[in-house]
C-alpha cells in the first residue's frame, strides 16, 4: 500500500515533472488548465495529457513584478512559474475564470509568454439562469472545437465517451476510499488523501486509475487500523493544495481528518459526468449539478447554499469540529466566512479559521490554536 | 503626451495640501448644476416608497434606463457607497462589515454595501444603533430592496456580492443575475467591437437583458413598457454624445476640463434618469468648455504636464486629488474610468430598437476587454 502512495506522492509533488516526462515518453501532447470548473475529459479524449496546473512550493521571484501582491498565492505562483518558463513544454492551456484575480493572471501569462497557445473561455457562474445549461454546453462545444483545431484531430463522441467513463470509474474509486477513511476502515492521513487526489490531476488517467483499483482491493482485503483521533472535517481552500505541513500538524494536535470538501479533496472527485448520450449534454449537466453536490463559493446559485451543506457534511461524517482554510485574498470565499462561523456558532460546533500563506506561513503560531479548537470541541463533546 | 517619468511626482507628496504653492484646480462651474441633478435623485430615492414605487438594489453596470422605463426607484450598491464615502459614513458601515468578519481585503465597495445592508437590517432594528445619529439618518433613508439585480461586467466578484445580501436578507427578495461575459479576444478575428466573439456575446447580452426586463415584469405584475425605454434612451443618447464631444474638446492644450470634472459628472451617464435634465447639463458643460477654449483657460492654472488616470477613484477625495494635481502643474486629461466607460458608443443604440446597443455599450467597458485590446484603447485615446 505505501508503495502506491510514494507513486502518488511524487507525482504530486511534482507535476510538471511527471508531465514533461510522459510527453517525451509517448510524443503526446500535454495541455494544462487551470482548476476548478474545466473537465478534463476533453483533452484526454483528443489524445492529450490533461494537467491542473498546481501551486508551486517555490518562492515567488520573477512572477512579483507581474502581478498584484494582493493577488492569492495561487495567482502569484501560477505568473511566477509561467515567467519562469515552467510551462513552455506545455501544447496549451485551458483558462477559465473562477474569481477576479484569475482574469488578471490569464492576461499576465498571456502578455509574458505570448507563444503560450491559450484556450480561453468563460464559463456562466450564475447557475440558476435559464440559460446556464445552454451557455455551459455552448462553452464546452468551444473548447471541444478550439482543442480539435490545435490538436489537428475531430474528436468523437464515442472517444469523449470513453474518457468520461475512464474519468467516472477513477473518481468513484477515490470516493471509495473516502468511504473507507470515514467509516474507520481505512487510516489515510490527510497528507495521503490529497497525494491521491492532486495526483489524479495529472497523472494519466488510465495508469492512475489501474494503481488505485489496487489500492482499493489492498485495503479491502485486510483492514487497516484507524488512527483515534477526534474526528475534524476540513474546509475552503479552493484552487490550491493546503501546504501538507499544515496538513500533518493540524493531524499531529491529536485530530483525524475523516471529510472534506477541499478542491485538493473531495469537490474534486464529487460528481461524475453521464456516459450515456450526447458527451457535452453530459458535460454541461455535470457542470450544474456538481454545485448542488458541494456548493463552490466562486459560483452564485440560489439552489445551493455552501454554509447548510457543510452543517450537513460535518454533522452526517461524525466530526466533532470543522477546520477551515482560508487561502490569503481568496475573495471568492472571504464573502462566506462570516455566515460560516455564525452557522457553526449556532449548531454549538466549534469551527476554527486558518488563513494560509503562499510565502510563510506561522506554523508555531497555528499549533497553539489547533490544540486550543481540539480542547474546546473535546469539553463540548463533554458537556453535551 | 507627456508620460509619468517626466514629472517628479514625489513632489505630489511634499505639498501637505494641495494649496501649498497657491495653485487650485480651476473647476468646471457647470458642474454645480450636476451635483443638484444628483441630490434630486437621492432625494427621489429616499421617498421612493412613499410615492408607491418598488425598488431595485443593483449592482454592475448602468441598466437603470431598463427600471426607469418600468417606473421603479433603483440604487447602485457601488454609488450608495461612494455617497456614504462623500460624506465620511462609509467607515462605520465597513466596520459593520469587519466586525461580522468580513476580511479587510475585501473590495472596500462591497464590505460598505454588505456593512449598510447588515446595519439597516440588524443594528437599527434591535435598537443597537441610535436613530438619532448621523449615520443612523443616513442609512434609515435607503429604501430596503424589492428585487436584486447584478449585471456585473468581468468581476466574478459582483455577482457573490449581491447574492451575499440576497441571503442576508433571508433569500426572500427576487435576484436576477445578468452575466457580461469578459471579451478574451483570442480568436483569429478578434478586435474592438468586431469578430466572432463580439457578436456571440452581443447576442447574449442582449437576450438576458430582454429576459431581465421579463423578471420586472413578473415581480411587479405589470407589462414591460418598450417604447418608454426608447425615450429613456434617446435623452441618454443625446447626452453621451455631448458628452463625448466635449471630452474631445479637451484634446486641446490647456485642457479646459479635467479628469476631476469628468468624475464628478459619472454619475450622470451611470445612474441618474433619463431625462432633459441631462442633456440640458452635458450642453452646459459642453459650452463651458467652448468658452474656455476659446478664452485659453485651462482647469489648472499653469499646465506644463498632462496626464491619464487609470484605476478607481477615491470618492472622499476627489477635490483634494484635484487641487494636488494643479499644484504641480499638471493635468490630468482622460482616463480609463472616466472617458472609457460609461456609454462610450452611444451610436450604438438605435432608438426603435434599443436593447442590442446597450448590451453593446456595456460590453465595451474597457475592464471587460482583455488586456491587449484594452491597452489598444488606451493607446488611442493618449493620441
Ligand atoms: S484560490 Fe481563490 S482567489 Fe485564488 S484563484 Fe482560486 S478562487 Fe481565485
Ligand atoms: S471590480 Fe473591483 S471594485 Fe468592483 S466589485 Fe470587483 S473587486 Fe470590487
Amino acid at each position: 500500500m505505501r508503495e502506491i502512495l510514494d507513486i502518488f506522492s511524487g507525482i504530486a509533488g511534482d507535476s510538471l515533472g511527471y508531465a514533461r516526462a510522459w510527453k517525451e515518453r509517448t510524443g503526446r501532447p500535454v495541455i494544462g488548465s487551470f482548476p476548478m470548473h474545466f473537465p478534463s475529459e476533453l483533452a484526454h479524449a483528443a489524445g492529450a495529457l490533461p494537467v491542473i496546473i498546481q501551486e508551486a512550493d517555490e518562492p515567488i521571484t520573477d512572477g512579483e513584478a507581474g502581478v498584484f501582491s494582493f493577488y492569492c498565492g495561487y495567482n502569484r505562483s501560477v505568473v511566477d512559474q509561467a515567467m519562469k518558463g515552467r510551462f513552455d513544454f506545455l501544447d496549451a492551456i485551458m483558462f477559465g475564470d473562477h474569481c477576479v484575480q484569475l482574469l488578471g493572471t490569464a492576461d499576465v501569462v498571456r502578455w509574458n509568454v505570448p507563444d503560450l497557445k491559450i484556450l480561453f473561455n468563460q464559463l456562466i457562474s450564475s447557475m440558476n439562469a435559464d440559460w446556464a445549461w445552454e451557455e455551459a454546453r455552448g462553452a464546452f462545444a468551444q473548447l471541444r472545437k478550439e482543442l480539435d483545431e490545435l490538436l489537428g484531430k475531430s474528436v468523437t463522441d464515442d472517444a469523449l465517451r470513453a474518457s468520461i467513463t475512464l474519468f467516472n470509474r477513477n473518481r468513484a474509486l477515490i470516493r471509495r476510499l473516502y468511504a473507507l477513511r470515514n467509516t474507520r476502515r481505512l487510516a489515510l492521513s490527510a497528507r495521503d488523501m490529497q497525494h491521491v487526489v492532486k495526483s489524479s490531476m495529472v497523472m494519466d488517467r488510465a495508469d492512475h486509475t489501474a494503481l488505485l483499483e489496487q489500492l482499493v482491493a489492498l485495503v479491502e482485503g485486510g483492514a487497516v487500523p484507524r488512527s483515534t483521533g477526534m474526528p475534524v472535517y476540513l474546509s475552503g481552500h479552493l484552487c490550491q493544495a493546503p501546504k501538507l505541513e499544515l496538513l500533518d500538524m493540524i493531524e499531529e494536535c491529536g485530530t483525524t481528518v475523516v471529510a472534506d470538501d477541499l478542491y485538493h479533496g473531495y469537490r474534486f472527485i464529487a460528481s461524475d459526468v453521464g456516459d450515456a448520450g450526447d458527451p457535452l449534454d453530459a458535460l454541461a449537466t455535470w457542470y450544474l449539478q456538481r454545485n448542488r453536490k458541494v456548493p463552490c463559493p466562486t459560483r452564485v446559485d440560489t439552489e445551493a447554499d455552501w454554509v447548510e451543506f457543510l452543517l450537513e457534511a460535518v454533522r452526517e461524517t461524525g466530526a466533532q469540529g470543522i477546520i477551515v482554510l482560508l487561502a490569503k485574498f481568496c475573495e471568492p470565499h472571504m464573502y462566506h466566512i462570516p455566515e460560516i462561523k455564525e452557522a457553526f456558532d449556532r449548531a454549538g460546533i466549534s469551527m476554527l479559521l486558518i488563513e494560509t500563506e503562499h510565502d510563510s506561513m506561522p506554523i508555531e503560531a497555528f499549533k497553539t490554536r489547533v490544540e486550543t479548537f481540539v480542547e474546546i470541541s473535546r469539553r463540548r463533546l463533554v458537556a453535551a | 503626451m507627456r508620460t509619468v517619468d517626466t514629472l517628479d511626482l514625489t513632489k505630489l507628496s511634499q505639498h501637505n495640501t494641495g494649496t501649498a504653492s497657491g495653485k487650485k484646480a480651476n473647476r468646471l462651474k457647470a458642474t454645480k448644476l450636476g451635483s443638484v441633478i444628483v441630490n434630486d435623485y437621492w432625494a427621489d430615492l429616499f421617498s421612493a416608497k412613499e410615492a408607491g414605487k418598488k425598488v431595485v438594489w443593483y449592482n454592475g453596470t448602468y441598466i437603470p434606463p431598463f427600471f426607469q422605463a418600468h417606473d421603479l426607484a433603483w440604487v447602485h450598491g457601488e454609488a450608495w457607497s461612494a455617497y456614504l464615502a462623500a460624506r465620511h459614513e462609509e467607515q462605520p458601515a465597513q466596520r459593520a462589515g469587519e466586525d461580522r468578519g468580513y476580511d479587510r481585503e475585501l473590495c472596500s465597495y462591497a464590505r460598505t454595501h454588505i456593512g449598510q445592508a447588515l446595519l439597516d437590517k440588524v443594528k437599527l432594528a434591535e435598537g443597537q444603533l441610535d436613530p438619532q445619529s448621523p449615520r443612523a439618518i443616513a442609512i434609515s433613508k435607503l429604501p430596503a430592496p424589492d428585487m436584486l439585480i447584478n449585471a456585473y461586467p468581468y468581476c466574478s466578484s459582483g455577482q457573490q456580492w449581491d447574492e451575499t445580501i440576497y441571503r442576508l436578507y433571508g433569500k426572500k427578495i427576487p435576484i436576477f443575475n445578468v452575466s457580461i461575459p469578459l471579451l478574451w479576444g483570442g480568436r483569429q478575428d478578434a478586435g474592438y467591437m468586431r469578430g466572432t466573439e463580439w457578436e456571440e456575446r452581443s447576442d447574449y447580452v442582449e437576450m438576458q437583458l430582454r429576459a431581465m426586463a421579463a423578471f420586472l415584469s413578473e415581480h411587479t405584475g405589470r407589462p414591460y413598457d418598450w417604447d418608454r425605454l426608447s425615450e429613456v434612451m434617446s435623452f441618454i443618447k443625446k447626452a453621451a454624445i455631448l458628452r463625448k464631444e466635449a471630452m474631445d474638446l479637451c484634446s486641446v492644450s490647456p485642457a479646459p476640463a479635467s479628469f476631476f470634472d469628468w468624475i464628478v459628472s459619472i454619475a450622470h451617464v451611470n445612474f441618474l434618469p433619463g431625462t432633459q435634465r441631462i442633456v440640458d447639463y452635458f450642453e452646459a458643460v459642453k459650452a463651458e468648455i467652448q468658452q474656455r477654449i476659446a478664452d485659453g483657460v485651462g482647469a489648472v492654472p499653469n499646465e506644463k504636464y498632462r496626464l491619464f488616470f487609470d484605476g478607481m477613484m477615491n470618492w472622499n477625495k476627489i477635490g483634494w486629488l484635484a487641487d494636488k494635481f494643479a499644484a504641480v502643474d499638471a493635468a490630468v486629461v482622460a482616463g480609463r474610468y472616466t472617458h472609457m466607460s460609461f456609454w462610450q458608443e452611444p451610436e450604438l443604440v438605435d432608438l426603435k430598437n434599443p436593447v442590442r446597443g446597450m448590451a453593446q455599450n456595456y460590453l465595451v467597458c474597457p475592464n471587460n476587454h482583455g488586456a491587449p485590446i484594452m491597452i489598444g484603447e488606451i493607446d488611442r485615446i493618449c493620441d
